[in-house]
């Protein structure tokens, strides 16, 4: 009996000495990390910082490392690049900021960089950013994405941004009779055009076309589809001070009614609801939709012959449009990206900013937008960018139209609300919802969707 | 002549049976060994480590304030009480009380048909594969494949076989055998359910069938030849002679199919993304948005215990039922 006892003891010794261990191992280097960087302006040679990015493009590292080469000639400040994956980038951030067990500079979805904001581990940047130019250097849409609404301060330089706008086929307007310059004019030319192309033209080259489609709940930015329309409408994602959700307006139902008809009405491929962005995306290449909605990227992938989903007659066809205008008179659109964020834990600050500044010259802005296929977020690259072509054209109309949600920690979760309740409506409409589609359907999901948000608001009071 | 024969071999029948009793006690005691429990030290502390604290954690966590607000403060913020357990419970007004009751519905009517086609369709190909017939190796190989597939991918697999348009599943069954007049929705509404649930028994089955098999050819011939000998039918000997035999084995299927169901995160979550809609949110896709991708850890928590008490629940009620099993085998 003694001798089980003392192993009982002996193994709880061990479990609190390793526990013990580990706490205050965390705690120290918790302290350790806090300590205030040296005071240094200039960035010293031969330090090492590290930086975190998403994959970004086809080769994010070697694509990384061949623009920060220049920065480490420059300045002798070595980087260290690590991608991170989109789908354990938002713990491993958040955890990081926490911790304070991270890199120096990190990427982060424009959408995202409230809730890091709020979660504190995240440099205020307010007194640096005037050596790049500041506010007035940005789009508006763009410059919000750096802001934690109702907190003085800049947690974020705007890295790059795009922006969502329609693709269609040249050959399929043609044969419908349609002008591509009023095609998609506002949401009402918007609907006639997928309706005369689904009376005349219900085949190209011998197969089947879709008039429209994109994913439903399965895509991740199912939320920035359907907002421009909702915006459209007048409506908004939540009021003025972003105290209420009022995705449940009569503006916002209207908004979300008129996506949800063209499925009702079967100018919505409704098997598209099924997919998800990159199967959609996939789909329009493969010459099955005639409109689709999407962001630039996908223009890059047109002279790649190694893209094999696109089909001959898609590729040689594609033409750009900005998003329709709506009875508000404005043509929104989302407008996305990414930003760069500090980690106040950063023992290498003024280095950190010497790489943020780098990668913010308009001429590194312009390199690195085009190998991603994505635009500069700075307003005079972007504009270089823009008028590169008639496609790029139509997504350089889009930014300066774009606009974004409103800037509180909460966005994240309550984007999660809408997506699933967008979605259920969407499923509604193509008969496979819970409930039968109606008017009332939509506004008791709306309503949901208003509720589950209000409280996701209330946890910040 | 026989008696003084017997009488020898009972009295040493006898003195053998003293002889492990005659030790006093004590000496018994030292001799046993401590060295067992050193050996088994090590999985012991991991698992303090690995499982139990962090679950101890959680349990923490759920009666915590515990959210994006307070994320930094972990086991310092603010206690909440029982208000994570009684919003997610009771509270209409909780963004998470719909969702859970949904989810619970859910994971019941998953688990249910999960492990009833697995069980029921591992014996069924066991008791094929029983049989002496041509091919018989090659047929057991090739019913093993699915478990080598890992979950990722079947769902991968089966997401694009699902696709109403083009998946292969409506093109055998409208285009190829016209056994449907109209092309089925499966990765939307209602027959989501359906669409995780056939590769979920279709990845488990193997695991069934290899138990099920051992099981049957551990069984004694004799008994159902003398059972045939006697007049039993095929049904009346898988009745009264198969079933009694392999309980043990159903039992202990039973127990872990019901967790690994009730845990299911894989297949939904490849198949959906992270929120498959009301008729296909189960447990965990729902606990690991809301906690995760919502930042709301403390409820996350509280819905983890309550699912964690509830296989508690179930691993006791099974404990009573198969308990007898359990001293068998």
């Amino acid at each position: 009996m003694r001798s089980k006892l003392a192993i009982a003891f002996g193994l709880i010794a061990v479990v609190l000495a390793l526990t013990v261990a580990a706490c205050g191992g965390s705690s120290s280097d918790n302290k350790a990390s806090s300590q205030p960087a040296a005071n240094a302006t200039a960035p010293k040679k031969g330090t090492t910082i590290t930086f975190w990015i998403m994959p970004n493009g086809p080769q994010p590292q070697q694509d990384m490392e061949k623009t920060v080469a220049a920065f480490t000639q420059k300045t002798g400040v070595k980087v260290n690049v690590e991608v991170v994956g989109w789908d354990v980038q938002l713990d491993r951030i958040k955890n990081a900021a926490v911790s304070g067990q991270g890199p120096d500079v990190t990427q982060a979805g424009t959408t995202q960089v409230p809730f890091f904001a709020a979660l504190g581990g995240f440099e205020n940047l307010d007194n640096r950013v005037s050596e790049i130019g500041g506010k007035n250097a940005y789009a508006p849409g763009v410059w919000q994405t750096t802001q934690l609404q109702g907190q003085k301060g800049t947690y974020a330089v705007p890295w790059f941004t795009e922006a969502r706008a329609i693709y269609y086929r040249k050959d399929v307007l043609k044969k419908a009779g349609i002008d591509p310059a009023t095609a998609f004019k506002d949401t009402q030319s918007f609907q006639q055009t997928l309706q005369t192309i689904k009376d005349k033209v219900p085949t190209i080259n011998g197969k089947p076309i879709s008039p429209f489609g994109m994913p439903g709940k399965k895509a991740f930015d199912l939320v920035h589809h359907v907002m421009p329309f909702v915006w459209d409408n007048g409506g908004a994602e939540l009021n003025s001070d972003a105290s209420q959700s009022t995705i449940n307006s009569p503006e916002a139902e209207q908004g979300v009614d008129f996506v949800a008809n063209l499925v009702k009405q079967g100018l919505f491929d409704k098997s598209m609801l099924e997919r998800d962005g990159t199967q959609v995306e996939n789909q329009f290449k493969g010459g099955r939709l005639a409109v689709w909605i999407g962001g630039p990227w996908v223009l890059s992938t047109i002279s790649r012959t190694d893209d094999k989903n696109w089909v001959p007659a898609a590729r040689a066809n594609v033409g750009v449009a900005a998003m329709p205008t709506g009875p508000v008179g404005k043509a929104y659109t989302f407008v996305g990206g990414s930003n760069l964020m500090m980690y106040k834990s950063s023992q290498h600050k003024n280095e950190a900013w010497a790489l943020m500044k780098y990668l913010s010259g308009d001429e590194v802005q312009k390199q690195y937008a085009d190998v991603l296929s994505f635009f500069p977020a700075r307003l005079a690259p972007q504009e270089q960018v823009g008028q590169s072509d008639d496609n790029h054209k139509a997504f350089y109309a889009a930014i300066q139209q774009g606009r974004t949600y409103a800037p509180i920690a909460q966005w994240g979760p309550i984007e999660n609300a809408y997506k699933g309740r967008f979605g259920n409506i969407l499923d509604s409409a193509a008969g496979q919802g819970k409930q039968p589609f109606s008017e009332a359907e939509v506004k008791s999901q709306l309503n949901a969707a208003a509720k589950e948000a209000d409280a996701l608001l209330a946890q910040g009071s | 002549m026989s008696t003084p024969t017997l009488q020898p071999q009972v009295s040493a029948d006898v003195t053998r049976v003293d002889v492990p009793a005659s030790p006093p006690p004590k000496r018994r005691r030292k001799r046993r060994n401590p060295l067992p429990y050193w050996l088994i030290a090590p999985a012991l502390v991991v698992m303090l480590l690995i499982h139990v604290l962090p679950a101890a954690g959680g349990v923490v966590l759920s009666f915590k304030k515990f959210n994006l607000f307070t994320f930094r403060e972990l086991f310092g913020a603010p206690w909440n009480g029982l208000e994570n357990y009684r919003s997610i419970l009771l509270d209409s007004d909780n963004p998470l009380h719909s969702g859970f009751w949904g989810a619970v519905q859910n994971t019941a009517v998953y688990t249910f048909w999960t492990v009833t086609g697995t069980l029921v369709g591992g014996l069924a190909i066991a008791l094929l594969l029983n049989r002496k017939m041509r091919g018989q190796r090659v047929a057991r190989t090739l019913m093993l494949v699915p478990w080598i597939i890992p979950s990722y991918v079947v769902a991968v697999l089966w997401a694009f076989m699902w696709q109403s348009d083009v998946g292969i599943i409506n093109k055998v069954l409208v285009d190829y055998t016209h056994l449907l007049g109209h092309r089925p929705v499966w990765l939307l509404g209602p027959n989501t359910m359906w669409a995780i649930i056939i590769p979920s028994i279709w990845r488990g089955l193997p695991l069934a069938i290899l138990i099920f098999l051992a099981g049957l050819q551990a069984q004694p011939q004799e008994v159902h030849e003398a059972a045939s000998i006697d007049g039993a039918g095929p049904w009346r000997r898988f009745r009264y002679i198969t079933l009694p035999l392999i309980r043990p084995l159903i039992g202990v299927q039973l127990l872990f199919g019901v967790i690994y169901a009730a845990y299911q995160y894989a297949i939904p979550t490849v198949m959906f993304g992270t929120n498959p809609g009301p008729d296909a949110d189960l447990m965990m896709t729902f606990i690991v948005r809301q906690s995760f991708s919502n930042s709301l850890y403390g409820l996350g928590a509280a819905a983890s215990t309550m699912l964690m008490l509830a296989m508690l629940v179930w691993v006791a009620v099974w404990y009573r039922v198969f308990r007898r099993d359990l001293e068998v085998t």
